[in-house]
């Protein structure tokens, strides 16, 4: 039913687009469904440490990530990709919109950010604007592709 | 317990006073008693030497039935005990007590000790040593003086030879003079200065307790008692300041004290519930929106997947709307916990309650509630936050549902262009006395705006006093009401300066004015005299009528009982127990005070009640903003 890719089953090779990063497993499913609607494949994770040690993270061309979880945060995740894939796009998405969080992605290097809860069509514009933006040069593209 | 150490202060000084009366009694008692003494003492001496010369020559000349009668008369004489006449031998001769003439003295009774006491007689003696003190049979003391009664030629050589020349001493007048009556007196002072200590210690005892009840016991039990009202957690304990001392300065400070800590545990207060609110939110903003984001979702693909099948499809549309509302709920909590600044933009206000009514309609059809609109046409286009307006009508509509409850009423809704006279409507926002000390008291209200602090004096008592920050109103309040008629000085409570108008006087009365400057060069002015409603604030005055855009809802239901009131815009206050969180009016109240804005509620308990929602139309020139 989910349309999660499991990382710890996710095939050497498969092509995938989007590693969401959620500790909310109803909010993974959501994301991976919307984003399936729009024939992008997405791999899930729970925790910001799995992301970040996820051989995953090397291939997407798209994260998006919680930032309130158990553990890492959001806004450590982010930046400790930032160091790691500088061109990645990162799309936070939080339940607790606030300006003064809006500021605090921005400032870890998030390219967007979206208030929780949202709708399919809410996500979809913000990603289909992302994925237009992003430089071509974009190392994951390459390599999944 | 609690007078012990009055009790201290009265016994040690009635003891000190005892003492010394006691000693002073003494020594003047004393004193009085030995120079009466020695008066009477030389009267006695006289007296014997008095009778000694009248009756030599009857003596001489041995005419005895004369001297029987002289010394028997003088023996009652007022104050003479007793008059005698004895030989060398001892013999009583003669005596004013008849019955003893011819009875023998022992020489060694008292009144010849003195001479015979070494034997043989003495020739001379001194008055004192002549004198002595005896007890009467009846207990009275008797003073004796004798005189001894020498041998000389003329005794020898009279006629009748009764005398040799060898005899020395040929005998002893003995005059004794009754000392009751200066025992008397003596026992008369001692009495009297014993009542006149007594009547000292009581009145220094009286006076001492009565100071100290007045002075210190009172006004230290207020402050015992004021301190345990505090401690209960009553911070509006005020302590009367009386006298001028160091407890009058003490209770000052402890009123200043106790209001200080008041202000300081409402701020906390205020700032805790905000706090609760804030994590309240946050908490549920994470929880709730997790949820919502994957009903949201799936409705959503339902939507698509349905959209040939309209009776499901309306379905879901009321679940993608109901749980868009459920998120618009969730950001106002989080908004509220947040307190935004107002974006402000060119808004129609006609606008803002047609989209408001569009947000409530539903509801009010569901409550059976008549919505009757009242539009004013032509209104301007004015700066404020379009979307917080919004809240402020949606929020006093439904509060007047709630009001009208599920019984069925109606509720108007009006927008006007009112032009308001200064007077009554000028809202005094900024206050400092010279010395720029700010005096808007945000702990306490005048009618639901933050009043002017002052301090009255009269009398060297000091009152605070909250003026009414609405100009024109005169609802001051004071903790404490002093007679109408009677004139005060006004001093900054903060720096004590004198707030006298040195260059106005009171237009009604001509009693000196007082003021306070409202910023940018202006100043609000009122009379001294208690009671003088005279106030003048030219600057509002020079503005004339303001322009205000009015937005008010009435209903007409149970109305808000006197009570209720005063607490109506405080956050979590609710009249409608799970339903509402109370935070709709604050929120309210937040944003008219944002925009500059005015409420004014009127109601009568079970006919409804009335808001207006009165906004600046445009920020005056001279704007009375809040000093920073």
């Amino acid at each position: 039913m989910s349309d999660c890719i499991d990382p710890y089953d996710w095939p050497e090779g498969a092509d995938f687009d989007v590693l969401v990063v959620d500790d909310e497993p109803v909010v993974r499913d959501a994301v991976a469904r919307m984003l399936a609607s729009e024939a992008l494949r997405a791999v899930c994770v729970d925790r910001g440490e799995r992301a970040l040690t996820h051989r995953a993270l090397d291939a997407c061309r798209l994260l998006v990530c919680d930032l309130m979880m158990p553990g890492m945060s959001g806004l450590d995740l982010i930046r400790a990709v930032r160091a790691r894939r500088p061109g990645l796009p990162v799309l936070a998405i939080t339940g607790y919109a606030t300006p003064e969080v809006a500021a605090q992605v921005a400032e870890s290097g998030a390219t967007e950010f979206l208030a929780k809860p949202f709708d399919p069509e809410e996500l979809l514009v913000k990603v289909r604007h992302i994925l237009a933006r992003a430089a071509p040069d974009d190392a994951g593209k390459e390599v999944g592709s | 317990m609690r007078s012990r150490i009055g009790v201290l202060a009265i016994a040690g000084v009635s003891l000190v006073t005892a003492v010394v009366f006691a000693l002073m009694a003494g020594m003047l008692v004393g004193a009085h008693r030995s120079a009466l003494l020695a008066q009477l003492t030389r009267g006695a001496d006289q007296l014997s030497e008095t009778i000694r010369s009248s009756t030599y020559w009857d003596m001489l000349e041995n005419r005895r039935e004369a001297l029987h009668r002289e010394i028997v008369t003088l023996g009652q004489q007022q104050g003479i005990e007793k008059v005698r006449l004895f030989n060398a031998t001892g013999t009583i001769m003669f005596s004013s007590d008849e019955g003893e003439i011819g009875r023998s003295l022992d020489k060694n009774a008292e009144a010849c000790y003195a001479c015979h006491a070494a034997g043989s007689p003495l020739q001379k003696l001194s008055t004192k040593e002549r004198a002595r003190i005896y007890r009467a049979p009846d207990g009275h003391r008797v003073l004796g003086m004798i005189r001894s009664i020498d041998n000389e030629p003329r005794c020898w050589n009279a006629a009748c030879h009764a005398h040799a020349r060898s005899e020395r001493v040929l005998g002893v007048l003995d005059v004794n003079v009754s000392l009751a009556e200066a025992d008397r007196q003596v026992a008369h002072d001692q009495r009297r200065l014993l009542l006149l200590g007594v009547l000292a210690v009581l009145a220094s005892s009286l006076t001492l307790g009565w100071f100290s009840d007045r002075l210190v016991f009172r006004p230290v039990a207020a402050l015992i008692a004021g301190t345990r009202k505090v401690a209960e957690g009553d911070f509006n304990t005020t302590l009367p300041v009386k006298a001028g001392n160091e407890l009058g300065d003490l209770a000052v400070a402890f009123n200043d004290m106790t209001k200080k800590l008041g202000d300081a545990r409402r701020q906390l207060t205020q700032a805790d519930k905000l706090a609760s609110v804030g994590r309240l939110a946050a908490g549920v903003a994470h929880e709730i929106n997790n949820p919502l984001t994957g009903v949201l979702t799936y409705a959503s693909f339902l939507q698509k997947r349905f959209a040939d099948q309209p009776e499901v499809a309306a379905d879901l549309d009321v679940i993608v709307r109901e749980t868009k509302r459920c998120r618009e709920i969730v950001r106002g909590l989080l908004d509220f916990a947040r307190q935004t600044p107002p974006q402000r933009g060119a808004t129609d206000l006609n606008d803002v309650v047609r989209r408001s009514v569009a947000v409530v309609i539903n509801q009010l059809t569901v409550d059976r509630v008549q919505l009757d609109l009242d539009l004013a046409t032509g209104l301007p286009e004015f700066t404020a936050d379009a979307n917080q307006l919004q809240q402020v009508a949606v929020n006093l509509i439904l509060n007047a549902a709630d009001a009208i409850g599920g019984g069925g009423g109606t509720i108007h809704v009006r927008t006007a262009a009112v032009e308001l006279p200064p007077r009554g409507h000028a809202l005094v926002r900024a206050a400092a006395c010279p010395k720029g000390c700010d005096l808007i008291d945000a702990g306490v209200r005048v009618g639901r705006h933050p009043g002017i602090r002052v301090l009255r004096r009269q009398h060297a008592r000091d009152t605070v006093v909250h003026l009414d920050p609405v100009y024109g109103r005169a609802a001051h309040r004071a903790t404490e009401s002093s007679e109408d008629g009677t004139l005060a000085d006004y001093l900054c409570p903060r720096c004590q300066t004198r707030l006298e108008l040195p260059d106005a006087r009171c237009g009604d009365c001509g009693a000196p004015a007082f003021g306070v400057a409202t910023g940018e060069g202006g100043r609000i002015e009122w009379c001294t005299r208690k009671g003088c409603h005279w106030t003048r604030w030219a600057a509002a005055d020079a503005r004339g009528a303001q322009r205000h855009l009015e937005l008010s809802v009435e209903d007409t239901g149970h109305g808000i009982s006197p009570e209720d009131r005063d607490h109506l815009f405080e956050p979590f206050f609710t009249t409608k127990g799970n339903r509402g969180l109370g935070l709709g009016l604050a929120v309210t109240w937040g944003i008219v005070e944002g925009h500059g804005g005015t409420i004014d509620v009127t109601s009568e308990p079970g006919h409804g009640a009335r808001f207006a929602v009165r906004l600046p139309w445009a920020a005056p020139a001279n704007a009375v903003t809040r000093t920073p």
